[in-house]
């Protein structure tokens, strides 16, 4: 990035509520057993329940009333975002949204049904509900928002890229404000998926978690939350022990000193734990991680700029099966 | 976008269900194939269509038998047509691999490696978990990411865009925006598709898939005709390109995209927004509707698309459209989705390249709004620039404008 953003607002949809208090304390969320699709395994996840207030004021927008449980996490997330700073015209502003599951159940339920039922009695009502992009539509068409719209892909870590592309519009005047907002939903596969990948370490147990978190940006400004002065993006792995040169490299980007935002799960926890020994190390959160991956990373981001105890940190977003990538969250300026 | 700095593309390459490169693709283009026959790489017993266009997946040279055993068919398609792109780009060393150690990846899919998805859900339903992890890791998009680079020989940052149909042509504007604002110099662009019955069945239970032929912009056109492929483009700005003495061989002028609200699933019928688009592109390329000579149409064949893409070009056009030819390839290759961008760049950039327009064909009754402008065999390009249009569920709408070099 040329030039530093500033973060003017966010939204929060998480297991714990919808208030940045939520997520100082994961020990409050509240925690259920889930068994795996195939296995006996049972695994703590935290969920929400969309009939619970204020998540589910979306259920009755005729829109929504069949979207997947990632767009109601979306939408209530941005709502808050755009609701926080009512003079900004949602015309002016763009879109990009980040995702490492996408549309999980609505895709598992579809494809169910094809293979037990038929594919010629595969489900019409559901299949536009498993495209990546539907929820950000649903979002457009019901929040009034006019930029540019992007919905992208990757691990975690594809929050950071979704930032670069605000970034860059601001820069070039594509979109005065850009919202960045990462969403995911759980659905029980994944935890087949994760412990075939051995991502539950008895070392670091991961809990899965659900939901979405969004940041509205603009160009930097006094007055704002926070701003945004550094990323690093773009380190890539195959390989566990590729993943720690990885993450050397993209913390090299940084000053030395700086604080880091301790935001490492599962396996890459002992990578991020090894890495880190000489650095100052932050805790914004008690109780045991939640992961719930690109929301996670706006969740972290939100907590990093809210902090007032340091005046600059790195937060990382530890991709748990690609890339590694980073950003420096600042005091915000007086401009 | 503020800047003016020129960005060129310098290489192009593709895998296509017409050939497994741009010049073999190009010339059953030009000849009025199509792809179209049964689709046999994923089960599609009974759906209502059985038929689309499928690729042959080209051999991977120096690439062992259990390596390509693991990779997914969207790698099998994007490597070998990436490959292509950096040649034709001269940015390959002579052990194949990228002469620059860091290189910049926009991306779009829809689909990933699905197939991998697919398998991972059969075996956990079957109670028979075996390789798990290998089917799982394998299925998202960011590994085919991981593949790229690694047979490629970089690493660096990458942007996988997933805005349905209009990815491809997103993916490439974003290259665009990146290279205009100095974060980087040179850009790797692609799109790729894999068939895979998730989204095959998907289309079929819509009704959306035509039983017979694909007819875009045909009054008796009843669907499209679902296909799979790659398209890779090497886009950097001028400045790049001349300094290193790459052979220029074509422009991105302008890019424009837009969202409309109407619907999840069918564009706005009026064909406003993406009318909007396009408007965007030529303003941002400084060129007039009668600059064009050649539209590659997103033509679908669907009753909605068409129509709407019709009016659009009506009024884009209204000073003249019989000066512009349109061909929709899709009723060659068929709807690659994620991919349909990428390659349809390809096709305009090639119509730039040797003045060759690529016909509509299956079209005998077309729609009154376009009747005198389809493209027939043997039509040449004889005005500067080029359009590619793409449209998508949840109302993306994207236009590139292309020039010469």
């Amino acid at each position: 990035m040329k030039n530093p953003v500033s973060i003017l607002s966010f939204g929060i949809s998480s297991p714990g509520g919808t208030t940045p208090e939520a997520l100082e304390d994961f020990s409050q969320w509240p925690v259920e057993s889930v068994h795996e699709a195939a296995g006996r395994r049972l695994r703590d996840v935290s969920r929400i329940h969309l009939a619970v207030e204020p998540v589910n004021r979306w259920r009755l927008k005729p829109r929504l009333r069949r979207a997947s449980p990632l767009s109601h996490h979306l939408m209530e997330s941005i709502a808050q975002a755009l609701e926080a700073r009512p003079d900004i015209d949602p015309a002016r502003v763009g879109l990009v949204g980040a995702f490492f599951l996408g549309c999980l159940e609505y895709s598992v339920r579809f494809y169910k049904g094809l293979t037990t039922e038929g594919r010629r009695f595969a489900s019409p009502i559901l299949f536009p509900e498993t495209v990546v992009n539907t929820p950000l539509s649903h979002v457009v068409a019901e929040l009034g928002i006019g930029g540019p719209v992007y919905t992208q892909v990757g691990d975690t870590s594809c929050w950071v890229s979704a930032l670069r592309t605000a970034c860059l519009w601001i820069e070039n005047g594509d979109a005065d404000y850009v919202i960045v907002a990462g969403a995911e939903e759980f659905e029980p596969h994944l935890l087949d998926a994760f412990h075939s990948l051995r991502w539950f370490t008895k070392s670091h147990t991961l809990r899965i978690a659900e939901g979405a978190g969004a940041i509205l940006i603009g160009r930097q400004t006094s007055g704002a939350i926070a701003d945004i002065t550094r990323i690093a993006d773009g380190y890539s792995y195959r390989t566990r022990s590729q993943a720690v040169a990885a993450a050397v490299e993209c913390l090299g980007v940084f000053d030395q000193n700086l604080p880091v935002l301790d935001t490492a799960t599962s396996w890459i926890a002992e990578t991020a734990s090894s890495l880190l020994t000489h650095r100052h190390l932050i805790h914004l959160s008690r109780g045991p991680h939640h992961e719930a991956f690109t929301a996670s990373s706006a969740w972290n981001t939100i907590l990093a700029a809210r902090q007032r105890q340091h005046a600059r940190m790195i937060v990382p977003h530890w991709g748990l099966s690609q890339n590694i990538a980073a950003v420096e969250i600042s005091r915000a300026a007086n401009v | 976008m503020n800047s003016r700095e020129d960005v060129v593309i310098t290489g192009w390459g593709c895998v296509s269900p017409l050939g497994d490169d741009v010049a073999t693709t190009w010339v059953s283009l030009l000849r009025g194939d199509s792809a179209r026959g049964e689709i046999t790489c994923i089960p599609v017993e009974g759906c209502r269509v059985t038929n689309g266009a499928q690729a042959t997946l080209p051999e991977l040279t120096g690439v062992s038998k259990k390596e390509i055993s693991r990779l997914s068919r969207a790698s099998r398609l994007a490597i070998p047509a990436a490959r292509e792109a950096m040649a034709d780009a001269g940015i390959l060393n002579s052990k194949g691999l990228s002469v620059f150690s860091r290189l910049e990846l926009s991306i779009s899919t829809t689909a990933c490696g699905m197939e991998h998805g697919e398998s991972f859900l059969h075996d956990i339903w079957s109670r028979n978990p075996r390789h798990l992890a290998s089917k799982i890791s394998r299925y998202p998009a960011h590994q085919q990411i991981g593949d790229l680079q690694q047979h490629l020989g970089f690493s660096g940052p990458s942007m996988i865009v997933s805005n349905a149909c209009a990815s491809g042509a997103n993916a490439i504007g974003h290259a665009a925006d990146i290279l205009r604002a100095g974060f980087a110099d040179i850009v790797l662009v692609g799109g790729y598709e894999a068939l895979c019955e998730l989204v095959f069945c998907g289309f079929d239970s819509l009704q959306a898939l035509d039983p017979h032929l694909c007819k875009p912009f045909d009054l008796h056109r009843r669907g499209l005709m679902l296909g799979e492929g790659a398209a890779f483009l090497v886009m950097e700005t001028s400045a790049h390109a001349n300094k290193r003495g790459a052979k220029i061989k074509g422009r991105l002028a302008g890019y424009g995209h837009t969202t409309d609200t109407h619907h999840i699933t069918q564009p706005d019928p009026t064909g406003a927004p993406l009318e909007k688009a396009i408007q965007r592109a030529l303003l941002q390329a400084g060129l007039k509707p009668s600059e064009i000579g050649y539209l590659n149409a997103h033509g679908t064949a669907t009753i909605f698309n068409d129509g709407a893409e019709a009016l659009a070009f009506a009024r884009v056009f209204s000073e003249g459209i019989g000066g512009v030819r349109i061909s929709s390839t899709k009723a060659a290759i068929g709807h690659t989705l994620g991919a349909a961008g990428t390659l349809e760049a390809v096709f305009a950039l090639e119509c730039l390249r040797t003045g060759d327009i690529p016909p509509q064909i299956n079209s005998t009754h077309p729609i009154p709004e376009l009747a005198t402008c389809l493209a027939q065999p043997g039509d040449k390009l004889t005005k500067p620039a080029v359009l590619s249009v793409n449209l998508g569920f949840g109302g993306s709408n994207a236009a590139l404008v292309f020039t010469a070099a």
